[in-house]
């Protein structure tokens, strides 16, 4: 079998360019920052930040809670790409310039933290993006749960691994245009509540809810989210396969 | 701002008691505070799954069995009466999760499947794939969302309020202007979470579990219980202490010492690698103590062997972890061992609640990781933490909605509004020069040196002497960002300050339990010793500022004492 290392062995001298800018302090302009710092195996850009933070620059702002890619608070544009930082080796930038700046389309708190937590709160409450089933608190749960197919079960938590850290609606050229465009995430949350059978909502319902062009008509194809969704759910096939149930709905 | 319930921290054991306490009365008003957004609490992290004897995969199983393993696995320091509670409410928590929508991986009979699982005498993990704690969270979250909960996120605890004897509220710091604001309230829940990122670097938490809410705790009169009590997990990746989970050994990786021999043969010659975990951390320390360990700059370590099970199968089966590996130790497992050494995991300690969550402050409660009601006891059961945090957060939730009726008009008067400006405004003095990433990284390294997996009496002794010092110099400490809006480092500063009250509980509470406990072993005294310890530790802050500790019984049931063995 045939596999790549990709263990660096180099420890050259790294150059950071960071946006910095503070939207809430007046006065505040927007600049480019430069530090430099040598590499270390395995160096990640969060390592790296947080080592500028302690050593450097106590004031930068970036976001990070899990350092392991779980959490889904530390993405940011990387040499222009949304990523997260956590899981991006420093040593794949060959040249050693890095630039990183926030993602845009989220509300910026200050230099590389932005306000995705809210976006995702406002996107689900938009799709109401919980179980809707009228009989649901009836329901005797001292008694054995429901039976549901082991694939179905598999097929909804698919879904349910995104982490909400907004690159792909950073990586659409849709929504960088449109903020009211509801955006890959939301699209997979609710391609995650129509596959549910515990979830009782009509098509029509669900028409109703992105059957526009702020919701899967809005979407020009361009790929972004696919491309850089770190959890690599399936964005293009659940968008389609969503028009066309909406298509199919509005006859 | 005056709510009925205030509840600081969303992870699973918040969130739960937010929606139980809605449910039950849709009138109440519902505050929750939390330092992250919720969805980014550390529960997502938990991976392996929920313990619950559904006797789904073995028809044999029972609650009572359940009962028992866990009551064994807290070397008998659990409480009983707590433990059944926990394992009676199991079957139907996970029901209702399900019923609420969380996405349980299935048997071919469509019912829920169940796992084998650390210290559990028949297969009852339930489990969504490998991401159980991000999948309940998001389900929990989903329905705090459908009712409407308020949430305030990036607002970080600062003090829990009281007046005599009765729960005041608490107040909070607005971490994007870092104003100061007040949650009056009759009821205050608890749930921040877990304390083992003290060990820092040799941690595999996130860098949030800091101990918050014990901190508070302890300063607003709170005892703390049984905070010896650390979980290490063998295998943690050397510089970040990020977890290798046990699928690695699974499949077949050895660990080797620096003569190149598989040392487990030595203390467990038949299990070998797959021993428990406590046996195989213990074992990996003593490699190291004993000289046959590796150097680095960044510690000693041991390596996990891999190379020998070839490309295919660690593409195959275990590609999560050379992913981790190659990013955080730039190492390729197919090409070489991986670097590791045991990690602080689990806190069974934590603030001192009985089995229906209540402290000894009238309308104050606690839940969760950061709580110790205690069902863990001395060292806790894979798959039983996260069942800990929603039966309790549930229990919470009704309770509190008990209370929420009966009682009269909180009040946080402003004196105590102006002490924690204050503290605050203290933080920022001019004078101060200590780099707190520097007490931070040494307090982590005397912990782990001596107040680790294995301890001595010499070792503890320096430990909390090493505390104490770190405290003073704690005082002078530097805020280096003077910025009111958004300041990490003002609370990276503040969390330094409850890891460093809590190591003082951990250290004191290890040099004076003369005894080995489930996590807890002394070499000094390598011995259970149930006539003299048998006993819960208890932590309070004296007016000073220091730790003093006592105890009290552990309550038991139908189980006597008997002795350990697996
Ligand atoms: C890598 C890993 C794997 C694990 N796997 C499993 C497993 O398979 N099965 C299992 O049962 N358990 C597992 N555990 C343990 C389990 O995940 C935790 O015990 C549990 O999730 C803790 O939940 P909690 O609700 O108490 O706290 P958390 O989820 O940690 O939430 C704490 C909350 O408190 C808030 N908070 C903290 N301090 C403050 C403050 N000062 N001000 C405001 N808010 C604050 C935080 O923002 C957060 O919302 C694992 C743990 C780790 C580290
Ligand atoms: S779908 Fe993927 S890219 Fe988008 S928020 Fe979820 S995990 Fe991130
Ligand atoms: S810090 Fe959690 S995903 Fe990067």
């Amino acid at each position: 079998m045939k596999y790549e290392t990709q263990v660096p062995q180099s420890f050259r001298e790294i150059t950071f360019k960071i946006m910095r800018y503070n939207p809430h302090l007046p006065g505040d302009q927007a600049r480019i920052q430069e530090y430099k710092l040598t590499e270390a195996l395995g160096m990640t850009v969060f390592i790296a930040l947080n080592m500028i933070r302690e050593n450097q620059d106590p004031t930068l702002q970036f976001d990070f809670v899990c350092r392991a890619g779980i959490c889904g608070s530390c993405a940011m544009m990387i040499n222009g790409e949304p990523k997260l930082a956590c899981r991006t080796l420093t040593a794949t930038y060959e040249n050693g310039v890095i630039t990183l700046m926030p993602m845009p389309t989220f509300e910026l708190i200050a230099d590389l933290s932005v306000n995705t937590g809210a976006a995702m709160r406002r996107m689900s409450e938009r799709i109401e993006g919980w179980i809707h089933d009228p009989h649901q608190d009836e329901r005797d749960i001292a008694k054995l749960e429901e039976p549901m197919d082991p694939a179905l079960a598999e097929h909804i938590y698919e879904f349910e691994r995104c982490i909400e850290c907004g690159a792909c609606m950073a990586a659409c050229a849709t929504r960088r245009l449109r903020k009211e465009f509801l955006g890959a995430a939301g699209f997979m949350r609710i391609a995650r509540f129509e596959a549910d059978p515990r979830d009782k909502r009509s098509p029509e319902e669900y028409y109703d809810l992105v059957g526009d062009e702020e919701g899967v008509f809005g979407c020009m194809t361009l790929l972004g989210c696919e491309d850089f969704c770190p959890k690599e759910l399936p964005h293009q096939e659940q968008i389609a396969r969503l028009r066309r149930k909406m298509v199919a709905t509005a006859r | 701002m005056t709510y009925d319930i205030v509840i600081v921290g969303a992870g699973g054991g918040g969130m739960y008691a937010a929606l139980e306490a809605i449910r039950r009365n849709p009138a109440l008003k519902i505050a929750v505070i939390s330092k992250v957004y919720p969805t980014r609490s550390h529960t997502s992290a938990a991976q392996g799954g929920v313990n619950a004897a559904l006797a789904n995969k073995h028809k044999d199983d029972t609650i009572d069995l359940h009962i028992f393993d866990t009551i064994k696995g807290s070397d008998y320091l659990g409480d009983q009466d707590s433990i059944t509670y926990l394992c009676e409410q199991a079957p139907i928590l996970i029901r209702e999760l399900e019923n609420l929508g969380a996405p349980f991986s299935r048997l071919e009979d469509g019912s829920i499947a169940q796992r084998p699982f650390g210290g559990a005498s028949r297969h009852r993990c339930c489990y969504c794939a490998d991401k159980t704690g991000h999948t309940v969270l998001q389900t929990l979250f989903e329905q705090c969302m459908r009712y409407g909960i308020q949430f305030f996120n990036e607002y970080y605890l600062l003090s829990i309020e009281e007046n005599d004897g009765k729960c005041q509220g608490v107040i909070a710091l607005n971490l994007r202007d870092s104003k100061i604001h007040k949650f009056e309230a009759n009821s205050v829940i608890l749930a921040t979470g877990g304390y083992a990122k003290m060990y820092w670097h040799k941690s595999s938490n996130a860098a949030g579990l800091t101990g918050d809410g014990g901190a508070a705790a302890l300063r607003a009169g709170i005892p703390l219980k049984d905070m010896e009590f650390v979980q290490f997990h063998p295998t943690g990746l050397r510089k970040s202490g990020l977890l290798v989970t046990e699928g690695a050994r699974g499949e077949g990786g050895y660990l080797i010492n620096n003569k190149g021999e598989r040392f487990m043969s030595k203390y467990a010659p038949e299990k070998m690698e797959l021993g428990p975990r406590d046996l195989v951390s213990r074992s990996i320390e003593i490699e190291i103590r004993e000289g046959l360990g590796f150097e680095s700059t960044a510690g000693q370590f041991i390596k996990l062997d891999l190379t020998h099970l070839g490309a295919e199968l660690i593409m195959q089966r275990l590609p999560q972890i050379r992913e981790l590996c190659i990013y955080f130790e730039g190492v390729d497992p197919i090409l070489e061992p991986i670097p590791v050494r045991p990690t602080a995991h689990y806190s069974m300690g934590g603030i001192d609640v009985n089995t229906s969550c209540e402290t000894n402050i009238e309308g104050i409660y606690a839940v969760g990781e950061g709580a110790c009601v205690s069902v863990h006891g001395a060292n806790r059961l894979g798959g039983n933490s996260l069942l800990d945090i929603l039966v309790f957060g549930k229990r919470a939730g009704m309770e509190v909605v008990e209370r929420a009726s009966k009682s009269g008009q909180p009040k946080i008067s402003d004196s105590q509004v102006e002490d924690q400006q204050k503290y605050i405004d203290g933080l920022f003095g001019k004078t101060h020069h200590e780099r707190y990433d520097v007490i931070r990284e040494e307090l982590g390294t005397t912990l782990g040196e001596n107040a680790g997996i294995y301890r001595t009496k010499d070792a503890l002794t320096k430990g909390v002497a090493d505390v104490y010092e770190l405290r003073e110099r704690f005082k002078k400490v530097k805020v280096a960002d003077h910025s009111r809006l958004f300041n990490t480092n003002l609370m990276q500063v503040m969390e330094l300050g409850s890891m460093l009250d809590l190591a003082l509980c951990v250290a004191k509470g290890a040099l004076a339990r003369e005894e080995s406990r489930g996590s807890h072993s002394r070499i000094d005294f390598p011995t259970r010793d149930d006539k003299n310890w048998h006993k819960h530790s208890i932590f309070k802050m004296t007016a000073e500022g220091d730790i003093a500790v006592s105890d009290k019984p552990v309550t038991m049931g139908k189980h006597e004492l008997q002795e350990r063995t697996y």
